[in-house]
């Protein structure tokens, strides 16, 4: 049971910011982001133990990305980038998931805010790996070097952390990859990183849930 | 019934108001002054809290925005977000243009999936008022509006307690207003909501489960004034009540 709020993050991906930069200077976004783009997965959407993940009626894939979820210990105010780390308690890799959207202007609640559209492996010592692998029907699509963050997730707490307080028990996604794979009902799917639990799920009929 | 979350010798506690709202009545049978009371956001911990932007009319006109949205602009709140009644909010410096934002608040009361709008108010459990609080100079148009407008730490007022949904008959029909040192500011009726509180429970229910406890903020009429430290700010519904808010230097 989560008791905090599990806040995630947009581009935050350098590549991505790479293919993405011409767009920021037109409508409507009109200049490129400052502030880190903050989202929220309400309590509804963390699963755990393999749950499987619900596909909405009339969608035939999702975007999965993996990405590392850290649970706040401590609570960060104003905290800065070399004290931040000591803020978290634990650290587990999660797999966001969403209805593929492509505009940014608005927050896409219905694509990410569904029940069940956040996985989560088991927790353990706070690190964060080099990369993540996620494979699909025992086969690696993707590969998501954390090398890419724009924010490492020290720079991100303290970031994050000059206007509102990471409290004891929320979880911080630290980034998504722009070119996360995506997969279709029925497929299973494993998230494994270095040193770290990992984490598996698969795509279900809603109905079946 | 009316519930206030209060901090009272040394604790976290729900307390009931009855008549006219100047006493509290605590579980254990004591009777406080409301006047005394140190009141905390009546929230339940873990709640989702989504928010509505542009859910009225004349507040869309006024913005320069279509008076309605193609689809419901809904964004998301933390729980570092919110102060009680009587509470202070931090002004930054360079926030020139920080103005409150009466809003009537839907407190869910059972599991809400999939619910359609003729049977969605049998999932509220009461009302409560919020004052979010928005500054335009950090309106940035990603995921707009951003977690730097919208989820400041105590820039939203929530309170001063839920009224339970019996005692209201109809939310559609409640006046509301927002004073600024006693000056008028903003004036509106829930009847102008573009989507009504029965109609945003079926809208979130159709991909996602509403708790008990999850709140649905929904949504502001026009009237913008910007707001200076030092400001007196007090927001009042119909049938609810009237939450106050300090403004103060960051």
């Amino acid at each position: 049971m989560i008791v905090g709020t599990i806040y995630g993050v947009a581009l935050n991906d350098a590549e991505e910011i790479e293919r993405l930069r011409t767009s920021f200077s037109a409508a409507p976004y009109n200049a490129p982001p400052l502030s880190p783009i903050v989202y929220i997965k309400p309590r509804m959407c963390a699963t755990t133990f393999g749950a499987a993940i619900p596909l909405p009626k009339d969608e035939s894939e999702l975007k999965l990305a993996a990405t590392v979820a850290l649970t706040i210990g401590r609570d960060a105010s104003r905290v800065e980038a070399g004290k931040a780390m000591h803020h978290v308690a634990s650290a587990g890799l999660a797999l966001d998931v969403a209805i593929p959207f492509e505009s940014y202007y608005r927050p896409p609640v219905a694509n990410i805010a569904r029940d069940g559209f956040l996985p989560l492996g088991a927790t353990g010592a706070v690190g964060i790996p080099d990369e993540i692998v996620t494979a699909i029907d025992d086969l690696d699509v993707h590969c998501w070097k954390l090398s890419r963050l724009v924010r490492s997730p020290a720079q991100l707490i303290a970031d994050l952390s000059q206007f509102m307080t990471l409290r004891a028990g929320d979880l911080i996604l630290v980034g998504l990859p722009g070119d996360a794979p995506r997969a279709r009902l029925g497929q299973r799917i494993r998230v494994t990183a270095h040193g770290m639990a990992q984490l598996t799920t698969l795509i279900a009929t809603e109905n079946a849930l | 019934m009316r519930r206030a979350r209060i901090f009272h010798q040394g604790r976290d506690i729900w307390a009931t108001a009855a008549g006219d709202g100047s006493f509290l009545t605590l579980a254990h049978g004591e009777v406080i002054p409301a006047a005394s009371a140190q009141w905390l956001p009546p929230l339940t911990p873990g709640a989702s809290v989504y928010a509505l932007g542009l859910n009225y009319a004349d507040h869309n006109k006024e913005l320069g925005f279509s008076p309605k949205m193609q689809s419901p602009l809904i964004f998301q709140k933390g729980g570092n977000a919110f102060v009680g009644h009587n509470g202070n909010t931090l002004r930054p410096p360079d926030a020139d243009q920080m103005h409150p934002e009466c809003e009537l608040v839907v407190v869910i009361g059972k599991p809400a999936r999939k619910v359609k709008e003729a049977k969605a108010l049998d999932c509220v459990m009461g009302y409560s008022i919020a004052n979010d609080y928005a500054i335009r100079e950090y309106l940035e148009n990603y995921f707009r509006p951003n977690a730097r407008v919208k989820n400041r730490d105590g820039a939203t007022a929530l309170g001063p307690w839920i009224v339970d949904a019996a005692d209201i008959a109809n939310p559609q029909a409640l006046r509301m207003e927002t004073r600024v040192n006693g000056k008028l500011v903003q004036e509106g009726n829930t009847a102008d909501m573009i989507i009504s509180v029965a109609g945003l429970i079926e809208y979130l229910s159709s991909f996602l489960t509403l708790m008990p406890g999850d709140l649905i903020l929904t949504g502001t009429p026009q009237g913008v004034h910007f707001c200076n430290p030092g400001d007196l700010v007090i927001c009042e519904i119909e049938g609810i009540g009237a939450l106050v808010n300090n403004l103060v230097s960051a």
